[in-house]
């Protein structure tokens, strides 16, 4: 999880405080956490003598991480989203709970979602494993792609012949494509 | 292998690390997640996943709806389900067969774990990932392309995977490393936690290390990752180990403690939980060193697991804590003195 005050650093320290019932929480690296002391913006004795176990009892409190969709640091304002059509969950549910409702959630409150999911994993897109009728989708995406550069080249050096039956090929995996 | 069983055969590196676990989260598209969930689309769940994991082909179905609390509960204490499942109002079911236990109807839809006495990230990675294939093949699984695959709780996107390995860690523990490993390993996107004592890492003498970040990594680079980290954490226990029995002096000063533990185990009539874990800790340093004639750290990881005070309730004539304390005695003793 990244530090929410500089969003560069690898978050160390969780901070949180309840002044006259008004609760404040902070994730924050080493750097800014000693800044924001220094300044007195948070207090030195509350940080902890164990800030690593805050930070873990923040990614298995689902308020806590609730609270993180609900920081206001560089996260877009909530657009007068619809409710999702699968779950009936508004971006206001999601942020209460700390969890989307269902898979579509992500579809639908994508633009909400990334800064907070930004912070916690330090990225926002996937790389690694995909299921089968992804990696199917991706390769033949690929093949037309190469198939197109092909065409183009074929034109350009007036071999007409391979260009028509390139075309056909195209037409052919475009319209598995629409199926 | 017996599904329900893996703290009783001996592992790699078994010395320092107690067990290897990789489960993978996976949802199914077309579903809501449990607490927008009807009964109706819960049964389908459990219903699919029955399908896609056929008694006929092996796999073992156990419904938690029909268990007592004691018995769900000696599950998680024996690492084949989380605790939030054994605690869930949702009552699922584990689907198990060899290394691979299913969660159906966790936080997520299906949790997949595997679980290898020993070290065994690449073992235990396979066996899941063939389980998820198995899966891939019959349903449906949420996933997009910008997140990977869908989970309930944001924090698992991407490969849904964590990687854990249990270390047993007196040396580094004694050696004040372990605050180190913290910081050191949080710059990775790693994590260390204690698994005893009270909520105190510092005190206890057994770890978790797992990944925390699940998104933007692949599964192999976070395998090789962890691989790499626990290589050398091994690597330092033992050295550490040496220098703590390095002369005769320090080696009866741990001897000592090691027999005294065992002494205790030997003889004790009642045997509360966390004494039997203190003295596991005790006693597993003296059977990983070679101080006490027989007995290997397999047979005291099997100690530690049997006696755990739900398993206990779930599989002994016991009803109060006294007559449980009873029982952990005289079973700790079999089992550690068991031909």
């Amino acid at each position: 999880m990244l530090c929410e005050k500089c969003g560069k650093k690898e978050a160390t320290f969780y901070y949180k405080e309840n002044v006259n019932g008004v609760e404040k929480s902070y994730t924050l690296c080493s750097d800014c956490a000693a800044e924001m002391q220094k300044n007195g913006v948070i207090s030195g004795t509350s940080m902890g003598a164990d800030p690593f176990g805050q930070l873990q009892k923040l990614f298995s409190e689902d308020k806590l991480f609730g609270s993180l969709f609900n920081t206001g640091l560089k996260q877009p304002e909530a657009r007068e989203t619809p409710k999702c059509p699968l779950c009936g969950s508004t971006f206001a549910v999601l942020a209460k709970n700390g969890k989307v409702g269902c898979p579509g959630c992500y579809e639908v409150f994508e633009a909400e979602l990334i800064p907070s999911i930004r912070r916690i994993h330090g990225r926002s897109t996937h790389t690694g494993k995909t299921p089968a009728r992804f990696r199917e989708q991706n390769e033949r995406k690929q093949k037309i792609a190469a198939m197109e550069k092909e065409l183009k080249d074929s034109i350009a050096s007036e071999n007409y012949e391979r260009a028509a039956e390139l075309r056909d090929q195209l037409r052919n995996l475009r319209g598995n494509d629409a199926q | 292998m017996k599904t329900t069983n893996w703290y009783t055969i001996q592992g790699n590196e078994n010395d320092v690390v107690v067990s290897t676990r990789v489960r993978l989260a996976r949802n199914l598209q077309k579903y809501p997640f449990a607490p927008h969930m009807t009964e109706g689309q819960a049964a389908e769940i459990c219903a699919l996943a029955r399908e896609v994991y056929p008694e006929a082909d092996g796999w073992e179905y156990t419904d938690f709806g029909g268990l007592t609390t004691a018995e769900r509960r000696s599950y998680a204490e024996k690492h084949l389900v989380s605790r939030e499942f054994a605690e869930s109002q949702y009552k699922g079911g584990l689907l198990s067969k060899n290394s691979v236990h299913i969660m159906v109807l966790e936080e997520d839809h299906l949790r997949l774990q595997s679980i290898y006495p020993g070290f065994a990230l690449e073992e235990a990675y396979r066996d899941v990932s063939s389980a998820d294939e198995l899966l891939d093949s019959r349903a449906e699984i949420a996933y997009n392309e910008k997140f990977g695959y869908l989970t309930h709780c944001p924090t698992n996107l991407g490969t849904g995977m964590r990687a854990s390995v249990m270390l047993f860690l007196p040396a580094c523990s004694k050696a004040h490393l372990i605050r180190g490993f913290e910081e050191q390993l949080g710059k990775i996107g790693l994590t260390i936690r204690g698994m005893t004592g009270e909520g105190s890492r510092a005190e206890g003498r057994l770890f978790q290390i797992s990944n925390q970040i699940t998104l933007g990594v692949t599964e192999e680079e976070t395998i090789h990752k962890l691989s790499g980290i626990v290589e050398q954490i091994v690597k330092q226990e033992r050295e550490l180990r040496g220098i703590l029995c390095k002369g005769k002096r320090d080696e009866n000063l741990v001897r000592n403690q090691v027999r005294r533990a065992y002494g205790t185990l030997m003889y004790a009539t009642l045997l509360q939980t966390e004494e039997m874990v203190h003295l596991y800790e005790e006693i597993r340093l003296g059977a990983s060193l070679g101080m006490i004639e027989n007995l290997n750290p397999v047979r005291v990881d099997e100690m530690l697991f049997s006696c755990m005070p739900n398993t206990l309730a779930a599989s002994e004539e016991c009803k109060t804590p006294e007559e449980r304390d009873e029982v952990r005695a005289k079973k700790a003793r079999e089992i550690l003195t068991r031909e």
